[in-house]
């Protein structure tokens, strides 16, 4: 089994948005599908997870509407809006950008320097 | 539909989501998640406790729901504030004492705002009112006393196209007489030019104000009515409008009623009905139009500017009448808001001044009490911060709880004020102009919602930070055992001083006020105001038929008046009566005149009062004769070559030695008025037969002027006042003096304003603003002296109560009774001594600025006695409460708690 992988502030409010991108989905659904993407290596903090829908939807880059599950359950199933969409676009540039800075810092030989 | 719809996505949006709705979709995912573990093989039992432990418990969602969404201060400020109401309900004795003195403190305090706001900020409905002015001229030898001037048709064009004016308005007043109904009813009419409706831009309750379509064909016959009058004479009847009503024999049609706050005009007197001034030339027929002018100045243009622009137009008008005007003047617009500023303002903002004291009596009562009740509250505090609780979070909470009962205090104190601002407007209504309505509106419930929060904060916050300083954990562990001698600094004994030096002084002034009142009260009047009455009557002289061409005959009309006075003389019971048209005191009517007096090379006119009355009227008034002899029957009916003056007349103009025989005239004696008649030789030379005591005729409290008495003969205005001296209450003998009256002409109105003279003292501005001072300042005296012995009472009761056990073991060990008394009452002594001490330094300090505020002698005494009183109650106030310390037994206070 691969080391779990701890998340840096803001991370996690991400990567709601990300699952949430590919397709509707309820609370247990996104932290599955966080778990699915990330190969089990993400232990998603439980307490902070509904914090961060809570956060997301305040703000309305989701939007939360009651449905009914798999097992014929009522839940709340949660999407994207524009504005989330456009966040996301913007984390994620910001997010890749960082990545690849701090990734060339430490890739740095120390000739190099 | 499209709208609401918008609203409510808007608000599903913006709402927070409800507790089960959050709830709900927790328990969905716990549910998912348990079958998932069933699902990898847990028995069910395990995967719910397992479920339940990963992702907490679903009671507690909620919470971190609101949270998340910043919600969480509200949450807790919410908290506090219920927390505050439960603790004053458990409390109920401290709540109220707390409550109370705020709502006495808030209410009376708002109630000032708002007479303020009433009074002096907003005091007229007119628009622009800032900007509307009455022209003054003020005579550079009497500068104190400015004088309105009345502009001619010609002179009011030339004024109304001046540069800094916007509008202006015209205006004059008469005198006249609703007929055609049963009896004759006297109502004053104001006649407006006929921009009135923009210049005011009042919107009328019913109908429209005058138009400047009025003006056509020399005047539309039309009518607008006063508030009171519509209700007097109307009962209100919403249906008025395009009704008729016959005003001196001629019919008019009712257009318009105006709104109460309208009660236009300060300058001669509110009008009962406004009409059109183009009607004063076709009906009335006056050869000179006379206009007071209003003038509305355009906006920006300051005092300065719009004075020495209009100045040379009044310089030529000067020109053109010179009689009107004094040698040396200057124009001074007067803002028409300045009469009542400067009579009010005084007056209001001592009012404010202790006003302000009293609310912060109340406060610092409530923090006294904080302060006492904190100690026994210093075992819960001390368990909060023990659990984790911030400093700042302990304030907080105790400062909410200090707003939660002073905005208790606030709501109780606005609706105390609703009666509270009527009190000053009953107890002076000439003070005030007649236009202020007294309402709760927008400003001043942000003011008394500020003030609250303020109150709240400023006697909330000493406590708050004392109680929540950290030292007061080490509380904990022992709670107060055994007999802990208190640690020597109070804070609370401060604010008990304070207290007290500020009760102090409000004593002080309320006891100046009283006194000053009682002196103004026995202040020697000149005449005697008990059992006579003033009553009116209007001669129809509008009457169109046989009887209105009469009564325009000297002869006639003088015997008349004088058939009316003998007839009210003849009621049983009634002891003298007197004509005295415009002479009744304490201010008399009449106005200034220019006379001249034989032998007097000064170029400097003279002025006196004329007054106008019949031989009785000394005796009437029990007015002494100092020198010389008053005329008689005969004199009386040819009105000439005669005069009596008063005291103040011949110390300022004649020689003391030969005073009698002098010889003097009155120039402007045929120049009053229409419906006047004069006698034939009115403005030729009289001889001053006698001199009579002085009696006041300019206000209670002003010295007499100048003053000359002529047979009313010489000048008889269209209606006539007669002083009715009785042998009881004058009121009593209204009914039958009318029927006497109604014996000599039965259609013979009699004026609504028969009034005893006593109660024209009580109306006399100075009389009702001393009174006023002394009741409101005592009440507020009384409300701050009972504030304050509660406080001490309280304190004392307290701490008593916190000391049973020190007390119980000090009787045990055998101290006296006496002694132990004397160690409890010497709690809060020793402050209310500190406090009477500095209420002496700084009322001795503030007494001179008090003294020329109230216009009165700031009296020692009154201080000593107002001490000695406090002293003696405070006593008391300690005493009591210490008594508990001796009376409860000794086995009993051992075990106390």
């Amino acid at each position: 089994m691969t080391k779990p992988v701890e998340l840096p502030q803001g991370a996690l409010e991400m990567l709601i948005l990300k699952a949430v991108s590919l397709g509707p989905l309820h609370g247990y659904g996104i932290l599955l599908r966080i778990q699915q993407i990330s190969g089990e290596r993400l232990e998603i903090l439980q307490g902070s997870f509904y914090t961060a829908i809570y956060r997301l939807e305040r703000q309305r880059w989701i939007e939360g509407e009651w449905g009914e599950s798999e097992n014929n359950r009522r839940a709340r199933f949660y999407s994207l809006t524009a504005a989330g969409k456009r966040q996301l676009k913007a984390e994620t540039a910001k997010w890749v950008d960082m990545a690849a800075v701090v990734a060339g810092i430490l890739n740095t030989k120390a000739d190099e320097v | 539909m499209s709208l609401f719809s918008a609203i409510r996505n808007r608000w599903r949006h913006l709402a927070p989501r409800t507790p089960s709705d959050v709830e709900e979709e927790f328990r969905s995912t716990l549910e998912a998640y348990q079958q998932d573990l069933i699902r990898q093989g847990f028995p069910e039992e395990e995967a719910r406790r397992k479920a339940c432990v990963d992702l907490g418990p679903a009671a507690a969602q909620n919470e971190k729901y609101r949270d998340a969404i910043g919600l969480r201060p509200f949450d807790e400020l919410g908290g506090d504030i219920r927390y505050g109401l439960r603790a004053l309900r458990r409390n109920p004795g401290f709540a109220a004492v707390a409550v109370l003195s705020l709502t006495l403190g808030i209410g009376a305090t708002t109630a000032m705002f708002s007479l303020i706001y009433a009074v002096l900020l907003h005091p007229f409905p007119y628009a622009g009112a800032d900007r509307i002015m009455n022209p003054a001229i003020v005579n550079e030898q009497h500068p104190d006393e400015p004088q309105w001037f009345p502009l001619n048709k010609a002179q009011f064009d030339v004024m109304r196209l001046a540069a800094p004016v916007d509008s202006l308005l015209g205006f004059n007043d008469s005198h006249m007489e609703i007929t055609g109904g049963g009896l004759p009813e006297a109502v004053y009419g104001v006649y407006l030019t006929e921009n009135a409706g923009s210049f005011f831009n009042v919107r009328p309750i019913l109908g429209r104000n005058i138009e400047p379509s009025d003006a056509e064909n020399g005047g539309h016959a039309v009518v607008v009515l006063n508030y009171r009058f519509w209700q007097r004479h109307f009962s209100g009847d919403p249906h008025v409008i395009g009704q008729t009503l016959e005003i001196d024999h001629a019919t008019y049609t009712i257009v318009g009623v105006m709104p109460r706050s309208f009660a236009f005009n300060d300058t001669t007197g509110t009008g009962d009905v406004y009409l059109p001034s183009s009607l004063m030339r076709s009906i009335a027929n006056v050869p000179y139009m006379a206009y007071i002018p209003w003038i509305k100045l355009r906006p920006h243009v300051t005092l300065v500017a719009a004075n020495s622009a209009l100045e040379p137009i009044v310089r030529q008008f000067a020109k053109e009448d010179p009689t009107r005007f004094p040698d040396h003047w200057h124009l001074a617009l007067q803002p028409i808001i300045v009469p009542y500023r400067q009579q009010t303002g005084r007056t209001l903002t001592l009012l404010l001044a202790g006003v302000v004291l009293l609310l912060i009596i109340g406060c610092a009562n409530c923090s006294i009490l904080l302060l006492a009740r904190g100690r026994t509250r210093q075992h819960e505090l001390a368990i909060r911060s023990a659990i984790g609780a911030s400093r700042w979070r302990i304030v907080r909470q105790l400062l909410v709880e200090a707003v939660v009962i002073s905005c208790t205090g606030a709501i109780l104190g606005v609706a105390a004020s609703y009666w509270l601002a009527r009190l000053p407007l009953l107890l002076s209504p000439d003070s005030f102009p007649a236009e202020s309505v007294i309402r709760i509106n927008a400003p001043i419930l942000a003011f008394s919602v500020t003030l609250a929060l303020l109150c709240g904060v400023l006697f909330g916050l000493v406590p708050a930070l004392r109680l929540s300083r950290k030292d007061s954990a080490r509380m904990l562990p022992g709670r107060q055992l055994g007999v802990v001698a208190v640690p020597g600094k109070h804070r609370w004994s401060a604010l008990i001083a304070a207290q007290v030096a500020l009760t102090l002084l409000l004593m002080a002034t309320a006891g100046t006020a009283i006194r000053s009142f009682l002196r103004l009260t026995q202040m020697p009047l000149g005449y005697d105001p008990n059992n006579v009455m003033s009553l009116g009557i209007m001669l129809h002289v509008h009457d169109p038929g046989d009887w209105g061409r009469r009564i325009q005959s000297h002869d006639v009309r003088a015997a008349y008046i004088e058939q009316i006075r003998a007839s009210i003389a003849s009621v049983a019971g009634v002891s003298t009566v007197a004509v005295g048209t415009n002479a009744t005191p304490p201010y008399t009517g009449a106005v200034e005149d220019s006379f001249n007096i034989d032998g007097n090379s000064n170029r400097e006119q003279p002025q006196a009062r004329v007054m106008l009355v019949s031989q009785q009227y000394f005796a009437a008034l029990h007015i002494p004769v100092v020198q010389g002899r008053i005329w008689n029957v005969d004199e009386n009916l040819r009105g000439d070559f005669i005069a009596v003056v008063n005291r103040a007349f011949a110390a300022r103009y004649l020689s003391s030695s030969n005073a009698l025989g002098r010889q003097l005239r009155i120039p402007d004696l045929t120049t009053w008025g229409r419906f006047t008649v004069t006698s034939t030789q009115s403005t030729s030379w009289r001889q001053i037969i006698g001199i009579v005591g002085d009696a006041r005729n300019d206000g209670v409290d002003r010295s007499v002027v100048p003053a000359i008495y002529l047979p009313y003969t010489t000048v008889m205005l269209p209606y006539v006042q007669f002083l009715v001296r009785t042998q009881r209450d004058p009121l009593t003998y209204l009914h039958s003096i009318r029927a006497a009256i109604a014996s000599v002409a039965s259609d013979q109105e009699v004026s609504n304003g028969a009034s005893p003279l006593s109660e024209a003292i009580e109306r006399d501005t100075q009389y009702s603003r001393q009174r006023l001072f002394s009741v409101l300042f005592g009440v507020f005296s009384a409300i701050a002296l009972a504030l304050a012995l509660v406080g001490i009472f309280s304190i004392v009761a307290y701490r008593v109560a916190q000391r049973t056990t020190e007390f119980g073991v000090r009787l045990a060990l055998g101290a006296p009774r006496a002694h132990v008394l004397w160690v409890a009452a010497r709690i809060a002594l020793v402050s209310v001594a500190a406090g009477i001490v500095l209420g002496l330094a700084c009322d001795s300090f503030l007494g001179a600025i008090l003294a020329h505020w109230m216009q009165n002698a700031f009296a020692a005494g009154n201080l000593f006695i107002a001490a000695a009183l406090f002293a003696l109650s405070a006593l008391l106030a300690c005493l009591l409460p210490a008594r508990h310390a001796i009376t409860v037994p000794p086995a009993v206070a051992l075990h106390y708690e």
